[in-house]
């Protein structure tokens, strides 16, 4: 591997099973982790539908993707953030298929995001 | 001298993906070290052999063949992507291939790598 470590942000912005962005994404940040990059996982907008426990796919023929979140401890991805308008927007309570999700304001969230050198929106 | 990779996750027919090019094209004048262009999801499909456009329209494909062939521009296609869009480098007992030559056969590995690389990222 190459040069210095850059951290990156994961940007989900879609919900989880409308379209393929958020597999996707998922994919991109275990590649990253699994080469040791410093990897955070943000979720804003529709994303957080990402996040909403107890979700069942079995009956619109969808794998579940969301069952690989379980994974990310493994690959050290432990910065995990969540937008608490986007959460109050759609009525949703912080309660989350992962452990570790930080529940940030806009300002905090945008303030974490901008920290990043790379930023990848799915 | 400045270092550049690109992501381009659009379609060919999509404006998001003039915009890659022109954008690549205008950092290559300037003098800017595009270390290569990554495709993924959708922005697989640049790579296709049957891409079949009126003449009248923004021909995508023969503009990144133009990219790499005038800058040496390198390719990676993420071939898991492109194998779920029916793309592939083997299609059947005669090896045949519906990828465009120019481009790299590659994984996210190459994304990590590039990332790693590039000073800015920029994902279209």
């Amino acid at each position: 591997m190459t040069s210095k470590n850059k951290s990156i942000a994961i940007l989900n912005s879609r919900a989880p099973f409308s379209s393929a962005n958020g597999k996707d994404a998922l994919d991109i940040a275990l590649i990253f982790g699994s080469y040791e990059q410093d990897t955070s996982l943000f979720f804003q907008g529709d994303g957080v539908w990402q996040l909403v426990n107890q979700q069942e796919t079995d009956n619109i023929s969808m794998k579940n993707y969301l069952k690989t979140f379980a994974a990310l401890e493994f690959y050290d991805i432990e910065n995990i953030y969540v937008c608490a308008a986007s959460l109050a927007q759609r009525a949703l309570p912080n309660d989350f298929h992962i452990d570790n999700v930080t529940v940030l304001n806009s300002n905090e969230f945008s303030k974490e995001l901008h920290s990043r050198q790379i930023l990848l929106r799915f | 001298m400045q270092t550049l990779a690109v992501i381009v996750t659009t379609p060919p027919h999509s404006n998001l993906t003039t915009t890659a090019i022109d954008y690549i094209e205008c950092a290559l004048k300037k003098g800017v070290e595009v270390l290569g262009v990554f495709f993924y999801q959708n922005g697989v499909l640049n790579a296709s052999t049957h891409l079949s456009l009126a003449n009248d329209e923004y021909q995508s494909t023969r503009q990144w063949q133009r990219l790499h062939k005038d800058y040496a521009l390198p390719l990676y296609l993420c071939i898991t992507a492109a194998e779920k869009r029916g793309l592939s480098d083997d299609l059947g007992d005669n090896k045949q291939s519906n990828i465009n030559n120019e481009f790299i056969l590659s994984g996210l590995g190459e994304l990590v790598e590039l990332s790693s690389k590039a000073e800015r990222v920029v994902q279209l």
